[in-house]
């Protein structure tokens, strides 16, 4: 009897061991993808809604039974870090993925002084970044970073459609620009102020202000009495809300504001006081959008966030469309962990999503953006097509 | 040209007139009183959120005005009772506790508030027009309440018994103790009356620029540079440094750039050191 029993039982272990084997052979295998951004403190605008869009994208491609790799399974996985707003933070987040062996694609961080401190260490792991932040144009293309790649257009991609595109409708003929004295604001000003000259705009003044400035009224007087129709101003939501409130106040100055940012909420409460305010939406337009594809993405979002489309929603699809085109390459490169492999195939990839993305040799994105308008006391958007 | 100097020094006189009044309560609690409070900047964060969200609920200005005084006050006397009193002995214990002060005020205010600034709507909008000159009028009536708010505390030490207790204590803490002056008591209506005036800035401050839970840290940092400049303890100074402060600050933005806004003040102030140890007002003893 008891030697039945033993029978019985040895049966049992095998067939619960070959039976588990089974459901694993069955089961896909997890790619896991390094997250960073500053999910709090004041940069946490721009990078909440990124990770919303990033974990949409993860679920619905593990949901519809993720991509196949060398005739395996996969679906993906999240490690996230908060960088909380501040660049040490953000570099011992990074350092802290990367400590993980098996992540060997790291998204995230739409802020260029966290971002900056949080590429040196991802860029000498020799792991595949795709970020969103400005600065990262000064590093994609250079040698040692081929494995970067900016999910969102350059300015150099995107300050063309938006001069043409802000100058047919506010018909300015003469601009001051105004922006926080930063390394970016530099190559702002080198990008802009050639593309408005050469297109008949004069600007005959520009003015960097200290970062952190919360009374604008000296510098804003510098732009008093000099004939001009419009403001170029930058980049953050704070500065160009203070500055239109500012100049409404001080007197004097235009209000047709051209604001080289991704929101049109500075201005929204000022509407109509102002002739004008135009802005960069680098993603796709979530306000007043008759696309059936954005329309469809809202939907989505909604149910899996159970918030609401608000004014910085549209940062959300910065790596939604990445994502697909990264299980794409990895399929392609038959590899989830050579990251050179997958980079190769990442570049020159075409990706018809909720935007029309495209990755250059470089790892550039080259995507078509709508451009924001508050006229008249209106709020519409106009599809700029990057060439 | 003319017309721009004088708008541009009725900027700097504003924006100095806010500065004063910060300085006025570093240069009494401090000056006065002996306590370090580094948190003061935090008071003046709290008082621009407390204007803030009474005008939001549609309260008006002048009740959030009121309510921000009021509430920094009363919030003042509760730390001045339960925290600083007991620090008085030993500076390098208040100093850390009001370190630790500003940590867990900014970091409570971030969760509670969030990090997003907000714009709070003021009682006056557009500008008045003198002639050529263009100015705002919501700049005028914060110069004009500042301007008050100082004016009338200034009545307050001048014509008041309690105002006479305090510069009493200002010249000598231990022979107004032996007068009579209840020195306790008195310290705890400073520490009162300078977050007080602390909360009258955030809401003045909050009118006219962004609030934000790390708003505290420019106004704490140029309250205590003007404490210095104008003379520790003494008022005049800490009025006559804030107003020099916005002015040097206002035409150095203007006419030179306003990307070293910050570091005029600074050049004013070691300027003035260097030939002036103890401040504009400040002799052996520091005088109200």
């Amino acid at each position: 009897m008891k030697k039945l029993q033993l029978r019985h039982l040895a049966i049992l272990a095998l067939a619960t061991a070959f039976g588990l084997a089974g459901t694993l052979g069955a089961r896909a295998e997890t790619v896991k993808i390094g997250l960073i951004g500053s999910l709090t403190g004041p940069h946490s605008g721009w990078d909440a809604p990124a990770s919303e869009g990033v974990h949409m994208a993860v679920n619905e491609i593990n949901a519809a039974g993720g991509f196949t790799v060398g005739g395996k399974k996969y679906t993906f996985a999240i490690a996230e870090e908060d960088a909380q707003s501040k660049p040490d933070v953000a570099a011992a987040a990074a350092q802290k993925l990367l400590s993980d062996d098996n992540i060997h694609v790291v998204f995230g961080i739409l802020t260029s002084t966290p971002g900056m401190a949080a590429a040196v260490p991802i860029g000498k792991a020799k792991v595949l970044y795709i970020g969103g932040f400005t600065s990262l144009d000064t590093l994609i293309g250079k040698p040692g970073n081929e494995l970067f790649f900016r999910a969102l257009d350059s300015d150099a991609i995107a300050a063309g459609p938006f001069v043409q595109e802000t100058i047919k409708e506010f018909g300015v003929k003469k601009i001051g620009m105004l922006l926080p004295n930063e390394d970016v604001s530099k190559s702002i000003v080198k990008t802009y102020q050639p593309l408005f000259e050469k297109a008949g705009v004069q600007v005959p003044i520009v003015e960097y202000f200290q970062p952190g400035t919360s009374d604008f009224a000296p510098v804003l007087r510098k732009f008093q009495r000099q004939g001009l129709d419009g403001l170029f101003i930058g980049y953050s939501d704070p500065d160009a809300e203070a500055i239109v409130r500012q100049s409404l106040e001080v007197g004097g100055l235009p209000t047709r504001f051209i604001y080289r940012g991704g929101s049109g909420a500075p201005a929204a409460k000022y509407a109509p006081r102002i002739d004008g305010f135009a802005w960069q939406i680098l993603t796709r337009d979530l306000d007043t959008t008759s696309d059936a594809k954005v329309k469809a993405w809202i939907d989505r979002y909604k149910a899996a966030t159970k918030k609401d489309v608000t004014a910085t929603t549209y940062w959300a699809l910065t790596f939604y469309d990445t994502l697909f085109m990264l299980s794409r390459a990895m399929e392609a490169a038959g590899s989830v962990t050579d990251a050179k492999a997958i980079a190769a195939k990442l570049k020159g990839m075409k990706y018809d999503g909720v935007r029309q993305m495209q990755l250059d040799p470089q790892g550039f994105a080259r995507t078509d953006i709508d451009i924001g308008f508050i006229k008249g006391g209106k709020t519409y958007s106009t599809p700029a097509h990057i060439q | 040209m003319w017309l721009d100097i004088v708008q541009t020094a009725s900027d700097g006189l504003m924006v100095g007139g806010l500065y004063a009044s910060v300085a006025l309560g570093i240069t009494l609690v401090f000056g006065l009183v002996g306590m370090l409070n580094f948190a003061h900047g935090q008071m003046v964060m709290l008082g621009a959120y407390v204007a803030f969200f009474t005008t939001a609920a549609g309260l008006g200005f002048w009740v959030g005005l009121g309510l921000a005084i009021i509430a920094m006050a009363l919030f003042g006397a509760l730390l001045e009772r339960a925290v600083f009193r007991r620090t008085l002995s030993d500076p390098m214990m208040g100093l850390t506790v009001s370190l630790g002060l500003i940590m867990i005020i900014e970091n409570l205010a971030a969760a509670w508030f969030t990090p997003d600034p907000r714009f709070m709507e003021p009682p006056l909008s557009g500008d008045v027009r003198l002639g050529p000159l263009v100015l705002s009028s919501q700049r005028l009536l914060v110069m004009a309440l500042t301007t008050a708010l100082i004016g009338g505390f200034y009545l307050f030490l001048k014509a008041t018994t309690l105002g006479k207790a305090i510069r009493a204590m200002a010249q000598n803490r231990q022979g107004a103790a032996l007068v009579g002056v209840k020195v306790t008591r008195v310290s705890a209506v400073i520490f009162a009356i300078g977050s007080g005036l602390a909360g009258a800035a955030g809401a003045l401050y909050g009118s006219l620029f962004a609030i934000s839970p790390f708003m505290g840290t420019a106004p704490l940092m140029k309250g205590f540079i003007l404490a210095a400049f104008g003379g520790l303890g003494s008022v005049p100074g800490a009025i006559i440094a804030g107003c020099l402060l916005g002015l040097a600050e206002s035409f150095g933005s203007r006419y030179l750039s306003a990307s070293f806004r910050d570091g005029y003040g600074f050049v004013v102030l070691i300027l003035t050191l260097l030939f002036m140890p103890n401040g504009l007002f400040g002799k052996r003893k520091a005088r109200v």
